[in-house]
């Protein structure tokens, strides 16, 4: 797999290729959710070059800014119809190269959640997750996402992650969510480590050699049970962590939390509620009053507005 | 206490029949600052909507709420003061269909009159400046008198909803 660079452009650069103040650009993000940028190691707005391009050509010929975000945004959407095509037509290349057309315009972290993930679903969706295609293309997303994790770059935080993989195997549909939140960690610079719920045996010795700050429970395959036993195993041998569910909900059914938090749904969402967490956590056990995440980018567009 | 705001339309060009043109934001309806970079549509004042212009006798007044429709029907651009009469935002509205937001309200309107064809003639090139009777769409009671007329670019229909 080649990771293409992707270009990414300051808030100061994107607001001078669309002719606009930084300011207005901030504002564009809150009312219309675009261009969404991600943020860099010091929290400040990175806008893909990609976006902002496709964002420009549309204000050229646009009635309004929301016609013209939702002309950029259709522009963007084909990466996930090749996708799509390519996977339906058992054409590993072309999925391949549908991946590296839309790293060249966002992140590896949109890149998934605004192509890959969506591609797969319309897939299940249109066979079935029980059919051939489906199977082809869980099992090439599965092999894409640990390729992409190991191209990661190596753990930098002081941060360890364990995950009670709950999920039946690489054709569940939460099994891709699980392998793009493992991701998605690691290259927030976390240890991640991903266990199967139903083995047991020797996880003393994998908790006293990753000394988690976090565990999750990810998945809704295995039944409540056998995820409370290897819970329990995990809290006697690591103490009182802060335990987190992702996807373990069935079908919208309501989940039994007993206590443990439930994070939100897309990997994304998870990973950065999962952060803030045990960032927070920490704060408390050190006496510090760190930021949660969300305060901590009201404190970044003040920063980048003063500038 | 209600602050009105005042602004004042600029006449921006005349064309080759002697007709005036203004410009106006297509969110906040105001003319374009005068410090905006020539090369961009973006209004200086809100930042949220684009420049558009359209002939003097069409164009929206002082906190006159509009739409602007493409030939296709479809909503391309709420003001704000549309969006707050209505009840609907521009994020959500954009790209649905105008009838999904006003219906004709004049039942004694002759039928060259009916607010979709008036829609697309305006959205099809310059002409004269129409009348219509509108209301929101599941809404009786409240009827609206609308002109309708071309604005751009690209050549679109303009509906001022007035009292």
């Amino acid at each position: 797999m080649i990771m293409v660079a992707m270009r990414t452009l300051k808030t100061s650069e994107a607001a001078a290729l669309l002719n606009v103040s930084p300011n207005t650009l901030r504002a564009w993000e809150r009312r219309f959710g675009y261009p969404k940028p991600q943020r860099s190691a010091g929290r400040h707005r990175l806008y893909t070059h990609g976006e902002v391009a496709a964002l420009r050509d549309a204000l050229q010929q646009g009635l309004s800014i929301s016609s013209a975000v939702s002309r950029a945004r259709e522009a963007l959407s084909t990466d996930t119809h090749t996708l799509v095509g390519a996977l339906a037509g058992f054409e590993l290349d072309r999925a391949d190269s549908a991946m590296e057309a839309a790293l060249a315009l966002r992140s590896v972290e949109r890149s998934v959640e605004e192509v890959l993930l969506p591609s797969l679903d319309e897939l299940g969706t249109r066979y079935g997750i029980d059919s051939a295609p489906w199977a082809f293309a869980a099992r090439w997303a599965d092999g894409w996402l640990r390729r992409a994790q190991r191209l990661a770059p190596p753990p930098v935080r002081p941060l360890a992650i364990l995950v009670g993989d709950a999920t039946r195997n690489e054709l569940d549909p939460d099994a891709l969510a699980v392998r793009a939140f493992e991701l998605f960690c690691g290259r927030s610079g976390a240890r991640v480590m991903a266990l199967p719920v139903a083995g047991v045996s020797g996880l003393a010795d994998v908790i006293e050699s990753l000394s988690p700050d976090a565990v999750v429970i990810a998945g809704s395959h295995v039944a409540d049970d056998d995820v409370a036993l290897w819970a329990y195993r995990v809290r006697a041998c690591a103490g009182p962590l802060p335990m987190a569910l992702f996807r373990r909900a069935q079908h919208g059914a309501k989940v039994r939390t007993t206590g443990a938090r439930v994070l939100p749904d897309t990997p994304f969402g998870a990973h950065r509620h999962l952060l803030a967490v045990v960032d927070e956590r920490r704060a408390h056990r050190f006496g510090d009053l760190a930021p949660a995440v969300s305060v901590i980018e009201d404190v970044d567009d003040l920063r980048e507005a003063q500038a | 206490m209600t602050v009105r705001r005042l602004r004042a339309v600029r006449p921006a060009e005349v064309d080759e029949r002697g007709q005036e043109f203004v410009a106006f934001c297509g969110h906040c309806g105001l003319p374009p600052a005068r410090e905006v970079a020539p090369q961009s549509r973006v209004c200086g004042h809100c930042g949220l909507g684009l420049v558009l212009q359209a002939p003097a006798d069409v164009a929206p007044r002082a906190d006159e709420p509009f739409l602007v429709i493409d030939s296709t029907l479809s909503v391309c651009a709420v003001s704000a003061g549309a969006e707050e009469l209505l009840g609907i935002d521009e994020t959500s509205a954009v790209n649905k269909h105008i009838i999904d937001f006003l219906v004709p309200a004049d039942a004694n309107a002759p039928s060259a009159d009916n607010l979709l064809v008036l829609l697309v003639a305006a959205a099809s090139g310059p002409g004269e400046p129409r009348t219509a009777v509108v209301r929101p769409r599941e809404e009786f009671g409240v009827r609206f008198r609308a002109r309708i007329g071309p604005c751009g670019p690209p050549h679109a229909a303009l509906l001022v909803l007035t009292s």
